[in-house]
């Protein structure tokens, strides 16, 4: 396999574990999902750099890997603390449990709307006596449902 | 021991000094004694000045010695070429004033004795001196003891710079120096909304003096090339030699008589003269020793030195020394006038300066040597009286519980011995009774102004014969000999010199109205020499004589005043007694006084003329004092029913009475116009005689309306209202004032401060559009984040690819 064509799988590997970890940073609410998402990110740019370093022979890209590598680290800690932290205090992992730094006057995020509870009293249908066949009743047909 | 020029340095130098000291130390660590600074700088101050006067009588004796000592301490400014001035226009007399050419302004900081500054010098320091060991006591015990020491002593150092300092531009800084200490002083007890305002309101009104007198210097700027009194090296000093000795002249005319006016309203607003008289009785508020020291004795006669000072300035506009004298005249009848029905001690005391510095300017109005050295005689013993009254006052004060008005108290003569007796000494020099001091100089005042009137008219006999000098005629174009100087036995003497001097001309017709004015204004001042007895003697006998009653504010502390306010008391009484007939039998201080550069020059010389003992207007003013004084007696010791009736009958409530009865029904009630009535009904012309009766009811009206404003200015509510010059101020001055200052405020508030606001408010709006974007949700952010990566590399890769 040619060098440029080992580049190109390369390249496209880490794109793909870019792309993969930017949608989920962006879809996903769980803040743990999120973090593991944003590595993905960094492990995508980590593939890419040390394919160009293999590509043009030298070892910038490895030796950037390995910086990259430091910094996650680093990052893992403080954002695994900090997830815990907001975990206890809010008792849940959602991002969207901490928006309350929206501008004044702005509404609140809410995930689904309930639908409205129907105010009337339910219709129940009318029992015909037994023993005779009942008349056919189109209306009482689509209330059938009810029942 | 020293040189005189160290004194002079030395003498504002103390005070100075000992405000320093104060305002480190006072707070905290000097606290009750921090009156110790500013005593000793006082009297130090008051033995250097002393010295200063003894070495002066010693340089006199050297004939040919300067008669000036000049110590330059420093240049203060100094810009070459600052001005390119235009020849000044030649005094009346013809001599050149100012060359033109190109002028440095140069202000070098430089002190200046002459005999005028040692006088000035030495009352300042002495009654200065007297009034704070004075308020050692009086002042005991205040919250903020050492804020009125250093104000005292700052006040000292300002006014002796003041009348040393040897330049106009220095003079003025001075001058607002002394202002700033009154308005500090005024307002010590700040926290009395009364005296804040009154300290505001002698501010105020000095400034409208101050702007006079700001035009003043600039106008002497454009005009002599310079602010200097002496001569420096190029320079010819508007005071220096060059001037008093004819070579160069002032100028007369137009900007003459403008320079004299201007400098004239700024001595007005300091010495509170007519129209600017206003602040000084309501500066009472502050505490009396200050009344005493700066509104009495010192800082109001700066006015009086600055027109003492400027008195060649004066020489060559008549019209304007005719001002001064009008202006002085006036005001001391007016403020006599107002004096004679205030119920406030301190207040009485107030207009009688008042009227007193009218005195000192209808002397200085007079331009002759006698009428100046009369009018600075004036202030030299006025000094010592009026500091013993409104001493005399606090102590009253002090022992009433600072109950002022005199309603509330009487009969203090047994309570108060010392301050009792030292009251009468002031009251009787005040009054100007044999052989107190006030009698000295009050009668050197007068007789220098009927002697004034009588050169006048003098003048006019000498110059009738002659037929080319009709009246309207102007001088320019006539001889010399023709131009009126002052001094008529003279002529002869005086003649060489008169070439050479600045005199100015008058045409027969302003010489006839100036002899009138003139011998108008003797009559004035003889007048309120006897208004001045009646309200002196009024306020004595009220305090001191009659039921005595002791307000409830005295409480325990209605007994005399301590040591420390007795003495300078004891001290005052023995000069006010004294100085004048001891100066005035030596001659000491005329001669002194005549040693002044300023006042030697010939126009003013000449006029020395007789200022001698005048027996006849001693006796007339002798007889007006006495018989003021015995008016107040009959009205003030004994019985109360001659005021009440004096009262009523002055006061014009009688005419409201007459104004208010029923006229029309009385009218109708009367036999005689019944029985017209029924006769006119009878012969059917009924209407016609209830139209007549009418047009009668609407004469009666219109004839009564004058009595209702005869009630509501009455002669004695005029005088106890101060003639409504407050309100009238209030309506001219204050009110527009007050709305312009409401249109700025709201051109301010709406049209200034609106636009900065819109302005400010564009970015919060243009935030305001983004401001739907925050919403808090970070995946939001994060696709925010995304989206803008993404145009800056579409934006690089579409636009910045090269």
């Amino acid at each position: 396999m040619s060098e440029l064509a080992l580049l190109q799988n390369y390249l496209l590997i880490g794109a793909l574990l870019f792309g993969l970890g930017l949608t989920g940073f962006l879809v996903r609410r769980n803040l743990i999902v999120m973090f593991l998402c944003a590595e993905m990110m960094l492990q995508g740019i980590s593939v890419s750099l040390v394919a160009w370093g293999r590509y043009h022979d030298d070892w910038g890209g490895q030796m950037l890997v390995v910086f990259i590598l430091a910094v996650a680290a680093c990052e893992a800690g403080i954002a695994l603390a900090l997830i815990l932290m907001l975990r206890q205090r809010s008792g849940s992992l959602d991002i969207v449990a901490w928006q309350q730094l929206r501008e004044e006057g702005q509404a609140r995020y809410v995930d689904r709307e309930v639908p409205e509870e129907r105010e009337e009293p339910p219709q129940w249908p009318r029992l015909t006596p037994a023993g005779i066949e009942p008349p056919w009743d189109p209306d009482e047909a689509l209330h059938r449902s009810h029942v | 021991m020293f040189e005189p020029q160290t004194l002079l340095v030395l003498i504002p130098a103390l005070p100075l000094a000992a405000c320093l000291v104060t305002v480190v130390l006072g707070p905290h660590v000097l606290r009750d004694s921090s009156h110790w600074p500013t005593v000793l700088g006082l009297v130090g101050s008051l033995v250097l000045s002393l010295m200063l006067v003894a070495s002066w009588q010693q340089r006199l004796e050297v004939r040919g010695a300067p008669a000036e000592l000049l110590v330059t301490c420093w240049s203060w400014v100094d810009v070459a070429g600052a001005y390119r001035q235009a020849p000044a226009p030649p005094s009346p007399t013809g001599v050149a004033v100012q060359p033109g050419g190109l002028r440095d302004l140069r202000v070098d900081v430089v002190l200046r004795a002459d005999a005028l500054t040692a006088i000035m010098l030495v009352m300042v320091t002495f009654v200065s001196t007297l009034v704070g060991i004075y308020s050692i006591g009086y002042m005991r015990g205040d919250r903020g003891y050492w804020r009125f020491f250093a104000c005292i002593s700052l006040f000292v150092f300002s006014m002796t710079m003041l009348v040393s300092v040897s330049n106009f531009l220095l003079v003025y800084v001075f001058w607002e120096a002394v202002g700033v200490c009154s308005y500090l002083l005024i307002g010590f007890w700040y926290q009395k909304p009364e005296a804040a305002a009154a300290g505001k309101k002698a501010f105020l009104v000095n400034r409208v003096g101050d702007v006079g007198f700001a035009l003043a210097i600039f106008l002497i700027w454009i005009t002599y090339g310079t602010l200097n009194f002496h001569d420096s090296p190029g320079v010819d000093g508007v005071l220096g030699q060059a001037r008093l000795s004819g070579a160069l002249g002032y100028v007369g005319g137009g900007v003459g008589l403008a320079i004299c006016l201007c400098l004239l309203l700024g001595a007005c607003g300091k010495s509170a003269q007519f129209p600017l008289h206003v602040w000084l009785p309501d500066a009472m508020e502050g505490p009396t020793p200050v009344s005493a020291l700066i509104h009495a004795a010192t800082m109001v006669t700066a006015g009086v030195y600055l027109v003492t000072r400027c008195a060649p300035l004066f020489t060559v506009s008549p019209e304007a020394q005719l001002v001064v004298a009008s202006i002085g005249g006036f005001t001391a009848l007016l403020a006599a006038l107002m004096a004679l029905t205030q119920f406030d001690l301190k207040r009485i005391l107030a207009y009688s300066t008042i009227s007193q510095l009218g005195y000192m300017f209808l002397a200085l109005g007079t331009g002759t040597l006698a009428g100046i050295t009369a009018g600075m005689f004036h202030l030299f013993t006025h000094a010592f009286f009026k500091a013993l009254l409104f001493l005399g006052a606090g102590s009253v004060m002090h022992a009433m519980g600072h109950v002022i008005d005199m309603r509330r108290f009487g009969g203090l003569r047994r309570v108060l011995p010392v301050t009792h007796v030292t009251f009468a000494v002031g009251c009787l020099a005040l009054a100007g009774v044999f052989p107190l001091s006030g009698f000295w100089s009050k009668d050197a005042i007068l007789a220098s102004v009927h002697e004034r009137a009588h050169q006048l008219d003098h003048e006019l006999a000498h110059r009738q014969p002659q037929p080319g000098a009709a009246a309207g005629h102007t001088t320019p174009d006539r001889p010399a000999s023709d131009r009126v100087v002052a001094g008529v036995d003279s002529h002869a003497r005086w003649d060489a010199g008169r070439e050479g001097g600045s005199g100015p001309a008058l045409s027969t017709g302003q010489l006839r109205q100036h002899a009138r004015v003139y011998r108008g204004l003797y009559w004035v001042g003889l007048g309120t020499a006897f208004l001045t007895a009646i309200y002196t003697f009024r306020a004595f006998f009220l305090t001191f004589y009659g039921r005595e009653r002791i307000p409830h504010e005295a409480g325990e502390h209605a007994h005399e005043s301590p040591r420390s306010m007795v003495i300078p008391l004891v001290i005052l009484a023995v000069g006010a007694a004294v100085v004048g007939g001891w100066l005035t039998g030596t001659g000491g201080f005329a001669r002194l006084l005549a040693e002044t550069p300023s006042l030697t020059l010939a126009t003013i010389r000449e006029s020395a003329g007789a200022g001698g003992f005048h027996y006849d207007i001693a006796v007339a003013s002798s007889v007006a004092a006495l018989v003021g004084i015995g008016l107040a007696a009959f009205l003030y010791l004994g019985h109360d029913r001659e005021i009440e009736l004096l009262t009523w009958l002055l006061d014009g409530r009688w005419l409201k009475g007459l104004a208010e009865r029923p006229w029309g029904a009385r009218l109708a009630g009367m036999p005689l116009v019944a029985a017209i009535r029924r006769g006119a009904d009878a012969a059917g012309l009924g209407s016609l005689a209830r139209l007549l009766g009418n047009l009668v009811l609407l004469l009666i009206l219109l004839l009564i309306s004058p009595l209702l404003i005869g009630y509501y200015v009455s002669p004695y509510r005029l005088s106890r209202d101060k003639f409504f010059l407050d309100e009238i101020y209030a309506v001219l001055v204050v009110w527009p004032l007050r709305a312009t200052a409401a249109v700025c405020d709201a051109a301010d508030r709406w049209l200034v401060d609106g636009l900065v606001n819109v302005l400010g408010r564009i970015p919060v709006w243009a935030g305001g559009l983004m401001r739907a974007l925050q919403m808090g949700l970070v995946p939001f952010y994060g696709l925010a984040m995304l989206l803008g990566i993404l145009t800056l590399i579409a934006a690089r890769v579409l636009w910045g690819a090269g």
